[in-house]
């Protein structure tokens, strides 16, 4: 009987392995969605992960958007590089879109160590989805009551102030190398590579002086007032904190977020990448979607196409100079 | 007595027929996620959020996090009949549970574990329910420094894993670390030993490892002995003795210590509480030889500390909203999805939620008892499938295990490659758990002495310096000591037994 079980699992398996493999039409420019296909949403990080629930929450949006099955698949692994490749290497016919994170798309080509295959070049944008700005906090019994008074002690004794990332090269530390850039402050960075959820604790404990994360990183210990969130690395103040200010009100000019969009592989029709962009758009202006979004902490911004496209180039600018510093 | 009558009105919630269904949905899922290797309680709880959404929030948490703890019942599942560790935290059942199973006692395995894993919880969430606030208090206590230190305290313990000699358990031991330090190097970015390929850069996949290890080599080592069925002693009772009860008491009360310990010190994992609980009992046995041979107390110990850690690690996210684990941290996207912000103010705001979701605990893990102990009688008649067709079930089952861990095929190649590696050197008696232990370890002890090394800006010293560390280094130094007096005092008795 078990084995029986076990025997129609597999097969059940295969079967599912085999239609997934069969149901992308080879020609399919014409009329694009076809009636009842499915779309593949590569997902370069973990069941699970921040991106995941985001790209799962679009998923589900666009399926009733545009009428097809958007079938979600997973691909992790070295920082979504080889969802990346991936990707890149993909038939740019609309029925494969993946995830895009900065700044990880934007590092893994432009370091030379990543070795990626691919640049900007290999992908056709599709808007921008999600973004999560920065933030420094203490904890509330810490001397430094403002942004001003922590960088004047990382200042005043250089490599004296710890201060935790969510990893080497991650969207925490190049804020924190630019904000070292444009103040002369040298702080000691606490690499955390297992994200910043695992700093949490060792900062609440009191072994670090500060936490850089993310808005939605620290939603309950702000509420329960067990930190003091210093500033928002975004251009206007975030609806979660609205007591807090921004970098740019204490005079710091420094904006930076985790963010999150979607790509299609580059030769993907126009037409297409359109029609997927403005189906998204209208996914992000749904309440639904926006409450579940905000439940999580994150904000909707949309970028279309082009504006997504000069914003990678910018970013990648920015990459491009810290780099150096983020290996001394 | 306010935490008593706050958690009656949890199981009031808890009790409502709908959140009870729920709660055996989720354990029934949970141990189905726990039997099949690969997808492991994260991924699970992840696929199955976006059919809570039009859910209560209180039902769908209720059901994630019986998911969650109902994985590690289901581990053990695979564990002990096939050899195949079906979650992570299940590894170590492998050496005595499957042991046990050959001698024609995998019904006492099963029903001890589930009855460990039982008690375990039900540990984990009383001291949530009594002792929250001072435990996490304690936890916090552990930064980087302290992890390092408690590591190495973990590390220093691999002697006792050892078995016929010292030299091969520390071989297998450094090759684990070294296997530890594939990868992206956690402070440069810059890939170690990957050779170029991106499958390496989180590091090796420690499932398909596992599975290697233990399954895959078991079944090689069988195959030798032709396609018969599997050599068994004849199926005694499916329930433990009196004298088995007896033996695990003291695993019970140790291993619901370690995994609950563990489960609130971020970063720990429940592999790790299961390892370190298995030579735990392996150190208090008095017939230490005897542990891979089928002890009683080398199933029960390590599982009663992996379901403690998986309700002990839930502490943490709420008293102060921190996932210790990446599973947490998807039951804690789930609390967020439904606009829920897990944390002390949960208490305040929505008292039936918190004490409702903590009281469903309770209720959770008596129905993965109960739904686990008459499944037992099932679940052996595994044993029955000639070997031949058993030995194919298992392979697929492996394959498919280690695909569905990244999608990919890389990991089913680690998979065969350890597995054939692994017959070799069992053939060579080289002890397989120091290696699993120090894989189990490595990352995290090189990431909290990096992170160490960076608040101290290269200093050393801080090891000494901060007074729970050190403590921790000297009773490292004991560990590694203590053996050497031992074996000298033992020399001086036994010559004085012969004068006389």
């Amino acid at each position: 009987m078990n084995f029986n079980k076990s025997n129609r699992f597999v097969m059940t398996m295969t079967l599912a392995a085999l239609t997934v493999l069969c149901i992308n039409p080879l020609s399919a420019q014409t009329a694009w969605p076809k009636k009842g296909s499915s779309v593949q949403l590569w997902i370069g990080y973990a069941a699970g992960s921040g991106t995941d629930a985001g790209a799962r929450l679009m998923a589900a949006g666009l399926e009733k958007e545009l009428g097809v099955t958007i079938v979600p698949m997973n691909k992790p692994g070295a920082s979504s590089q080889i969802m990346y490749t991936a990707l890149a290497g993909a038939k740019g016919d609309g029925y494969v879109f993946g995830t895009i994170n900065f700044p990880s798309a934007i590092i893994s080509y432009i370091d030379p160590d990543r070795k990626a295959v691919y640049t900007k070049k290999n992908f056709s944008l599709l808007a921008l989805h999600i973004i999560d700005p920065g933030i420094i906090a203490v904890l509330p019994d810490s001397p430094y009551k403002t942004l001003g008074d922590l960088i004047a002690a990382a200042k005043a004794n250089p490599k004296t102030v710890t201060i935790t990332t969510s990893g080497i090269q991650s969207d925490e530390h190049f804020a924190l190398l630019q904000l070292e850039e444009m103040t002369g402050a040298k702080f000691a960075f606490v690499h955390f590579s297992t994200g910043a959820a695992s700093a949490m604790a060792p900062f609440m404990g009191g072994k670090i002086d500060a936490y850089t994360g993310n808005v939605a990183d620290v939603l309950a210990q702000h509420k329960a007032g067990q930190v003091r969130i210093l500033g928002v690395m975004d251009s206007e103040r975030t609806r979660f904190y609205p007591d807090v200010p921004t970098f740019e009100e204490q005079g710091f000019k420094l904006y930076n977020s985790a963010n999150r969009g979607f790509a299609v592989p580059a030769g993907t029709p126009k037409a297409i990448v359109n029609k997927l962009s403005a189906a998204m758009k209208k996914v992000m202006d749904s309440p639904e979607h926006q409450k579940l979004v905000e439940d999580m902490g994150l904000t909707l911004r949309y970028l279309s196409p082009e504006q997504y496209s000069k914003f990678w180039d910018e970013y990648a600018d920015n990459v491009k100079r810290l780099l150096p510093l983020s290996k001394e | 007595m306010n935490a008593f009558s706050n958690l009656m009105m949890g199981f009031s919630v808890a009790l409502a027929p709908a959140n009870l269904l729920l709660a055996f949905l989720g354990s029934a899922i949970g141990t189905l996620i726990g039997v099949l290797p690969g997808i492991g309680p994260s991924a699970g709880a992840a696929l199955l959020i976006p059919l809570t959404f039009t859910m209560e929030p209180t039902g769908a948490i209720i059901m994630l996090t019986a998911l969650f703890y109902g994985t590690q019942y289901g581990g053990t599942i695979t564990s002990v009949l096939l050899n195949v560790p079906g979650e992570a935290a299940s590894a170590i059942t492998c050496l005595d549970g499957h042991a046990m199973a050959k001698q024609g006692r995998a019904g006492t395995a099963l029903s001890l574990a589930a009855i460990g894993s039982f008690m375990g919880g039900l540990f984990a969430t009383l001291c949530l329910v009594v002792a929250a606030i001072p435990l996490t208090k304690m936890a916090l206590q552990f930064g980087p420094v302290e992890s390092f230190a408690l590591l190495t305290v973990g590390l220093s313990l691999m002697m006792g894993l050892a078995g016929k000699s010292i030299i091969k358990a520390l071989m297998m031991g450094v090759l684990g670390l070294l296997l530890a330090m594939v990868g992206l190097d956690p402070v440069r970015g810059m890939p170690r030993f990957t050779f170029d390929r991106l499958e390496l850069m989180d590091g090796i996949g420690f499932i398909p490892i596992i599975m290697g290890i233990f399954g895959l080599a078991e079944v090689l080592s069988n195959a030798e002995d032709g396609f018969g069925t599997m050599k068994l002693a004849k199926m005694s009772s499916l329930f433990p003795t009196k004298q088995d009860l007896k033996d695990s008491v003291g695993p019970i009360a140790r291993g619901s210590l370690i995994g609950t310990g563990l489960g609130l010190i971020p970063g720990m994992t429940g592999s790790a509480a299961s390892f370190l609980s298995y030579i735990a009992e392996k150190k208090a046995s008095r017939t230490p030889e005897k542990f891979g041979t089928g002890m009683v107390q080398g199933v029960v110990g390590p599982e009663t500390a992996n379901n403690a850690h998986a309700n002990g690690a839930l502490i943490p996210l709420f008293t102060l909203g921190i996932p210790s684990s990446p599973t947490v941290a998807v039951i804690m996207g789930a609390f967020m999805m439904h606009g829920l912000i897990p944390g002390p103010f949960l208490f305040q705001e929505h008292p039936d939620i918190a004490w409702g979701v903590i009281a469903s605990f309770v209720i959770g893990n008596l129905m993965l008892l109960i739904l686990n102990l008459p499944l037992i009688g099932i679940w052996v008649k595994i044993l029955k499938i000639p070997y031949g067709l058993l030995f194919a079930i298992i392979l697929a089952f492996m394959i498919i295990g280690s695909y569905s861990v990244n999608n990919s095929v890389f990991e089913i190649g680690i998979m065969v490659v350890f597995g054939i590696v692994s017959y070799f050197l069992r053939k060579m008696d080289f002890p397989m758990a120091p290696l699993v232990l120090t894989l189990i370890l490595g990352p995290q002890m090189e990431r909290s002495l990096r992170q160490s090394l960076e608040i101290s800006q290269g200093s050393f010293a801080i090891f000494i310096e901060t007074p729970l560390s050190a403590v921790l280094f000297a009773i490292a130094a004991v560990i590694l000591i203590a053996p050497a007096f031992k074996s000298l005092r033992k020399g001086k008795n036994s010559i004085s037994g012969e004068s006389t």
